[in-house]
């Protein structure tokens, strides 16, 4: 990647940022309840078939080097906080990518009593892959897809999610019952 | 809650992940120097609140719902449920269903313990075992997704049967996959009984004898390493498991190796039950009709699961969604009994000893409070607790 | 696809039907030998399938009838299920299933909604912790002397006095619960 050097070096950084990031991003992975189907088929995309780990991508544990927050489950109650902070300890630019059904809407598990449903109701997701769950190539192709988006500058950033509003989630409706 | 004694527990934050509060969902081991004199378990991170969903669908919803409890044994929920409505119902799902719900049962053990074997193979930190099992576990995958239509969640069962049939060339594709299976397993029965390193983090560790056991209430391949033979397609056989019977898998030395011995050794039962049903697979019909609504009445539903008796208990009120199902997992079960055997033993075996039952969560979100006696309590992460245990064993 | 008959032969016919029959014997006598354990309250037993038994008992007598199934080794305690039978019958049930072989002896307390109370068998089954937590959270049933009497599955932040499983607890469109609804 050429750096183009009559830009501001504010601009060069960025580019310099970017291009470091999108050839060699970290991915941590949280689990906010999930069935464990996907979770499986993500560890599945590190063994030697599908080995995602030579397109520079590296699976690893700690939120605080990460750039990716890769989530599966329908965010159950016990998961949300958890998953909150691990996004809060991640550095910007960090970007969040919603693997599985239950990621995307809370899946079969929609109207069960103890998930929020959907990781976009807690984070603001940048890429979703939708399956149930999503064979590992549809990973891949999916967090691929969205590095690609970042390093061309076609990458939106979503919007953050709406705050809960009264009797819409099980917090409000159960803190008052009480 | 603290339970027992009266000891001052604060939690510490420790690890990159977590500022303090109070975890729910961890396990909490009470530690005297190295040994570990109470163990307890806070659950619910995955918890759904499934079975509540369970009264709000259809008798058939409800199959898509409960094969998701858990990705790993996904066919195992199916089976049970299926299973059971057919019983209250009154409708017997033909022979060949039956064969073919084995088959895919049988897959899936394959699949589940290859699983393991690579899961557990990672907590003492042998990765090199843990590619190579998943990369041959990928076979079993392929077979899967190559019937069935999808890797996990194969959705095999309808109410009354199953779903798809098993054509001459899915046939023989499965019985080269088993041929290239059985071989890689005789590799994996030779390291696991006599790669010395292995051998260090398993042999005579978190001994469980026959009485204790008995005792403390296992089940599964857990059990049967205790030499309690355990099994319900041979205790209870349901589906085709009379026609195609399995012999339960025992070990008598009751300690980690024997749990790995039982695993890899099932595999053969899986993959000897699997051709012969191949070779004399019944004719007939794939499904019997289902009624909409389903007879009042109640049944218990047993089956055997990769990691032991799953127990399912319908309730139909009459109507066409139930009126209460209970799913008790194997791994529940298996909790409760470990929990009381790592009392006694070192920290550091904890990993494996965990790894022994064959857990079913996800490996990455486990915390560990870890109290010493004397000492402020801990939060460790999982991965912390795992390394703890590599390097005890390397010193 | 080989499509031979499973049924070649008669006697193999006769063979597998003799082996299923001897298991259904073994699955009886089993079960008659839990209701002679059983006795006096096996009197009230019924066979909902031949290989299962439900032994009505009250939560008072429930140490004894457990004490009398484990002090005999008969089977395991393979779960214990709670039962809302709903606020017009006003009751609810704690069904411990034991399991031996193939057959099934299903213990019945029958509680009153409010408070329902049952002793705890962990002293007997140490590992039936786990069942009990999860009973008494579910449906709101004191388990008396349980060593750990925490939360198993729900949320620390969840609401005192709401019972999911109860049949009054209703979930709302959108997930979560009612909580405000239940009692």
């Amino acid at each position: 990647m050429a750096l183009n050097l009559e830009k501001s070096w504010q601009d060069a950084l960025e580019q310099i940022k970017t291009w470091a990031r999108v050839n060699s991003p970290w991915l941590v992975h949280f689990n906010s309840g999930s069935c464990n189907g996907c979770d499986i088929e993500i560890l599945a995309t590190l063994t030697p078939r599908y080995d995602l780990e030579r397109f520079g991508v590296k699976l690893q544990g700690s939120p605080r080097h990460a750039d990716v927050l890769i989530c599966t489950g329908p965010v159950t109650r016990q998961a949300r906080d958890r998953l909150l902070r691990v996004y809060e300890q991640m550095p910007e630019p960090k970007f969040v990518v919603a693997v599985g059904s239950c990621a995307l809407s809370g899946g079969a598990f929609q109207g069960c009593y103890n998930i929020v449903g959907g990781i976009d109701e807690v984070l603001p997701v940048d890429a979703y892959i939708p399956g149930c769950p999503p064979r590992p190539e549809a990973i891949i192709d999916g967090v691929v897809k969205l590095l690609q988006n970042i390093q061309s500058g076609k990458h939106v950033r979503p919007a953050p999610p709406a705050p809960p509003s009264n009797g819409h989630r099980a917090e409000n409706t159960d803190e008052e019952a009480a | 809650m603290p339970t027992t004694e009266p000891r001052e527990k604060f939690i510490v934050p420790i690890g990159p992940q977590h500022p303090a509060l109070k975890e729910p969902g961890h396990f909490e081991f009470t530690v005297d120097g190295e040994i570990v004199t109470g163990a307890t378990a806070r659950l619910g991170y995955v918890h759904r609140g499934i079975e509540k969903g369970t009264e709000d669908r259809s008798w058939v919803q409800n199959l898509y719902l409960l094969e998701r409890i858990c990705g790993i044994c996904s066919h195992s929920h199916a089976l049970a449920y299926a299973l059971g409505v057919e019983k209250l119902a009154g409708v017997e799902a033909p022979p060949r269903a039956q064969a073919i719900r084995v088959l895919v049962a049988e897959l899936e053990r394959i699949h589940s313990h290859l699983l393991w074997l690579g899961v557990a193979a990672h907590e003492a930190g042998f990765d090199t075992l843990f590619m190579y099992s998943w990369r041959d576990r990928e076979t079993v995958m392929d077979l899967l997704e190559n019937l069935t239509g999808n890797r996990v969640n194969y959705s095999a069962n309808v109410l009354g049967g199953v779903k798809f049939d098993v054509s001459v060339e899915q046939a023989d594709a499965i019985r080269r996959g088993l041929d290239f299976l059985e071989e890689r397993t005789q590799h994996y029965l030779t390291v696991v009984t006599t790669d010395s390193m292995f051998l260090r983090r398993t042999r005579g560790i978190a001994t469980m004898s026959k009485q204790q056991a008995e005792a403390l209430g296992v089940i599964g391949p857990t059990a049967r390493a205790s030499d309690v033979p355990r099994d319900v397609r041979v205790e209870s056989p349901y589906a085709a498991y009379t026609t195609f019977p399995v012999e339960a898998v025992l070990a008598t030395a009751g300690d980690l190796e024997a749990r790995f011995l039982v695993r890899v050794k099932e595999l053969f039962e899986s993959y000897r039950v699997i051709r012969e049903i191949l070779d004399r697979m019944p004719a007939g019909d794939l499904t019997a009709r289902m009624p909409r609504r389903v007879k009042e009445g109640e049944t218990v539903s047993r089956i055997e699961a990769p990691r032991g008796e799953l127990f399912y208990f319908i309730k139909s009120g009459g109507g066409d969604r139930p009126e209460r199902v209970k799913a008790r997992t194997p791994s529940m079960f298996n909790f409760a009994s470990v929990l009381t055997l790592a009392v006694g033993h070192q920290l550091a075996d904890i990993p494996m000893i965990m790894a022994g039952i064959d857990p079913c969560f996800s490996c990455n979100d486990r915390l560990v409070v870890v109290n010493r006696i004397g000492h402020e309590a801990d939060v460790w992460t999982w991965e912390k607790l795992r390394q703890y245990g590599i390097e005890y064993y390397r010193r | 696809m080989s499509t031979e008959p499973l049924l070649q032969k008669p006697e193999l016919v006769l063979a597998l039907s003799q082996l299923d029959r001897c298991r259904l014997c073994m699955a009886e006598t089993l079960l008659e030998a839990a209701k002679a354990l059983l006795q006096p309250w096996a009197a009230e037993s019924t066979l909902p399938e031949p290989n299962r038994m439900d032994v009505p008992i009250p939560a008072a007598d429930l140490l004894a009838a457990v004490k009398a199934l484990h002090d005999a080794r008969w089977g395991y305690l393979s779960a214990i299920t709670g039962l809302d039978l709903g606020p017009e019958a006003g009751a609810m049930e704690a069904l411990y299933h034991f399991c031996m072989g193939a057959a099934v002896v299903t213990l019945r307390v029958r509680l009153p909604r409010d408070e329902a109370s049952v002793p705890s068998v962990c002293g007997l089954i140490p590992s039936a912790s786990f069942f009990e937590r999860e009973l008494s959270e579910m449906f709101g049933v004191t388990v008396t002397d349980t060593p750990d009497p925490s939360r198993l599955f729900l949320p620390d932040d969840w609401p005192d006095g709401v019972y999911p499983l109860r049949k009054d607890f209703v979930m709302s469109p959108t997930g979560g619960g009612n909580g405000a609804q239940a009692e």
